[in-house]
């Protein structure tokens, strides 16, 4: 994702008729904003835990693809995310804007000279672009979807916080991880038959357990970053 | 035959009665299905005293077992953050004398004890700053947590600033829809007693008897069962803490932009001191005075003069205040919390805090039968009277440490019979050592930790004989604490929002509760 300002722009066929769409970068953010239509997807390769945006304190969910900013092991092993790209990277460089579609000019996506043409000869979107309108709409409605699963959980005192304690191995390393959350086992138990009927039936209690045993994941991530530092070391 | 404690009967609907009853009915309430209960009788027709605004920390937690929402207090009780105390002109009453008492301990507390080195490395900077992040936010107007902070969690330690008159009947609805507590609203008439001299029930106007097992008396300065009824007399102690009236008055903001003091400001006057808390509708003033030293007229002049221009037509509020406590606070079946049990000028917000405490160490200790009441009665009486002793010795400690000859009030306060015998020994042990976790301190809950002495003495200039040898082996511990310190404060300086825009975020989107 490109760390420059953006520069926001309605996209149109017409003054974007020359730009051309080059592969999102390979570059993962250690974590990134999911829908619950991704939790499962999400879980088979990494955590999936709850944050809070410092802006206004509310909570979100997001894949855990590293520990810390600027890691990413997961997917130096022969990308063992199992090819999982979450939307909002998918349409990295794009937003919703209303009914339309923004692109930032800045982003590193757009080029006059490099990728596939944005629309075709007719001036109609290009497959890329196709795809990325495709991502765009799933993203909206997830979004929303998503909150509501958030609010459910919070309203029932479902979502608790995880403190995250890490040792390694190599060099003796302590990570402390705070201001993540993931969904009360407890509470899951205690819950009246009307609230988790409610949530059987609005399918929240399917991404609850994905969300709970996603954790699982949070060895797996330590001991290839075990690994990649070993190996970091012993090439020096 | 065991008589068996069941049913809990408290008479009074103010803070008190409603804090007592949250805290009881919260930590009973899976014995209720088999019988034991939570009755408050309040008379309709008695108005709320509403003791003061300003709260200790450990409302926070009291508030959380409960189990209300954090969100709801702000939203429902015009709540502010308080960070603490800032005391002006009490050391020599000059324009820039003035220091914090804020409610962080001293970085590495449970470690080492920083006074000593502080005063080593000459004692000239503000202790509070020296070893606290809290008077700098407080300072820069900021609020103790973010918006991404939980409920009740904090990021720099927070009691509140709340509107007393809307805390009680946040309390009671609470009480009543969520923890199973009785409310009747009903003047007593009569209160019957046994043969043995034990309260047996509550004859009332409106809603026939009421009997009880334990009554607790919550009907402010009336005191009602403790007072009226079993003869328990009030001890004053006005020798000690002369201030015995209060004018208080309600200012408006400018404009609803205008910042929310995140601190108590208390500023000494002629005879008495100013309190002034901001809540996020209005600020709460009042001038806390001694009639015995000057007259309701200048001490009215003096407070108009503190508000300044604006405000000048605002109706002032005239309080008797009568300094003390009962003597002995649980007799028999009966326990006195709240102002029934005693009123000290509001100086450290030392009201609520006992409410809190009272109640805990009922609902915790609650007798099973009346057979054991006795002894938990005897025992609630020596804490709850060493922490009136305490919290008296720590009030006179503001007067006692006062430079200012200006008037008879200030050197009045300093004459030696006034000060208790405790107090003055500990004034004289500090000298030579500064507190920390020593013996003078030795109940478990303190009203008021070491940590605060220290706040005040140092704020005010005492200073303890040190002896630079001693320190070396915890030199460098210290000197990282200090750092450790001056790097917190920036963080918190550039990482806290400003009061008034965390507290009109709570408004709009709620803390979470996790």
């Amino acid at each position: 994702m490109s760390a420059s300002i953006t520069n926001l722009e309605l996209l149109s066929s017409e003054s974007h008729r020359h730009l051309r769409l080059r592969p999102a970068s390979s570059e993962r953010p250690h974590f990134v904003q999911i829908i619950t239509g991704e939790f499962a997807m999400a879980a088979a390769s990494c955590p999936v835990l709850f944050t809070k945006e410092a802006a206004t304190g509310t909570f979100f969910a997001g894949a855990m693809f590293a520990f810390k900013p600027g890691e990413s092991f997961l997917h130096e092993e022969g990308d063992r995310g199992n090819g999982f790209i979450p939307l909002s990277l998918q349409r990295d460089g794009f937003f919703i804007a209303g009914e339309q579609i923004a692109i930032d000019r800045n982003s590193s996506r757009f080029s006059e000279t490099e990728g596939e043409p944005l629309f075709d000869g007719t001036n109609q979107p290009g497959i890329g672009l196709r795809r990325i309108q495709r991502a765009l709409g799933q993203l909206k409605a997830g979004l929303d979807a998503t909150d509501r699963f958030i609010r459910t959980l919070a309203e029932l005192k479902l979502i608790e916080p995880i403190d995250i304690q890490l040792n390694f191995d190599t060099g003796g390393e302590r990570l402390t991880l705070q201001g993540l959350y993931t969904v009360s086992l407890d509470g899951l138990r205690t819950l009246s038959d009307s609230a988790a009927g409610r949530l059987l039936r609005a399918g929240y209690l399917q991404h609850a357990y994905t969300m709970s045993a996603s954790l699982e994941q949070l060895p797996v991530l330590a001991r290839l970053r075990d690994q990649a530092i070993r190996r970091t070391l012993s090439a020096s | 035959m065991v008589r068996p404690v069941r049913r809990v009967v408290i008479v009074g609907g103010g803070t008190a009665g409603w804090l007592t009853a949250g805290v009881i009915a919260a930590k009973h309430r899976s014995r209720m299905p088999a019988g034991f209960s939570v009755t408050l009788v309040e008379s309709p027709n008695v108005p709320i005293i509403g003791v003061g605004e300003g709260t200790w920390p450990t409302l926070r937690s009291t508030l959380a077992r409960i189990g209300v929402s954090e969100t709801e207090l702000f939203r429902e009780c015009d709540a502010a953050f308080k960070q603490g105390a800032r005391f002006a002109r009490w050391t020599t009453g000059a324009d820039d004398d003035s220091y914090y008492h804020p409610l962080m301990l001293p970085q590495g507390f449970m470690q080492l004890n920083l006074v000593p080195h502080w005063l080593a490395e000459g004692g000239d900077r503000s202790f509070c700053d020296a070893v606290c992040p809290q008077g700098r936010i407080c300072d820069d107007g900021l609020a103790p947590k973010t918006i991404a902070t939980a409920e009740f969690d904090a990021v720099a330690n927070y009691a509140y600033h709340l509107n007393a008159g809307k805390f009680a009947p946040f309390l009671q609805r609470h009480c009543c829809a969520k923890l199973g507590v009785r409310h009747v609203l009903a003047d007593v008439r009569r209160v019957n007693q046994s043969e043995d001299g034990d309260i047996r029930s509550l004859e009332t106007e409106q809603a026939g008897e009421i009997e009880g097992d334990l009554f607790i008396d919550c009907t402010g300065f009336k005191s009602l069962l403790i007072g009226e009824t079993l003869g328990v007399k009030f001890k004053e102690c006005s020798d000690v803490l002369f201030c015995d009236t209060a004018l208080a008055v309600q200012v408006p903001y400018e404009s609803d932009a205008s910042p929310i003091s995140c601190h108590t400001t208390s500023t000494a006057q002629s005879a008495g001191w100013i309190w002034d808390i901001g809540l996020p509708t209005r600020r709460g003033l009042g001038y806390v005075f001694s009639r015995r030293h000057i007259s309701d007229d200048e001490a009215e002049r003096e407070l108009r003069r503190y508000m300044g221009s604006a405000g000048q037509d605002l109706p002032i509020r005239k309080i008797g205040i009568r300094s003390g406590h009962r003597e002995t606070f649980w007799k028999r079946n009966c326990v006195a919390v709240g102002l029934s049990a005693g009123f000290l000028e509001p100086l450290e917000s030392s009201a609520i805090v006992l409410i809190e405490m009272s109640a805990k160490l009922i609902a915790e200790q609650m007798p099973v039968c009346r057979e054991v009441m006795d002894v938990i009665g005897a025992r609630f009486n020596a804490t709850t009277h060493y922490r009136w002793g305490r919290i008296i010795d720590f009030l006179k400690l503001h007067y006692v440490l006062s430079k200012r000859e200006d008037t008879a009030f200030w050197r009045d306060n300093r004459l030696p019979e006034t000060v208790p015998e405790r107090l003055q020994d500990l004034l004289l042990l500090w000298k030579h050592q500064a507190p920390w976790f020593h013996d003078e301190f030795d109940r478990i809950e303190e009203v008021f930790p070491a940590a605060s002495y220290q706040y005040v003495l140092y704020g005010m200039g005492f200073r303890t004989e040190v002896e630079p040898d001693a320190l070396s082996s915890d030199a460098s511990l210290a000197e990282r604490a200090m750092r450790e310190n001056a790097m917190q404060t920036e963080r918190l300086r550039a990482g806290l929002p400003r009061h008034r825009d965390l507290i009109r975020s709570i408004h709009e989107r709620g803390l979470q509760a996790v």
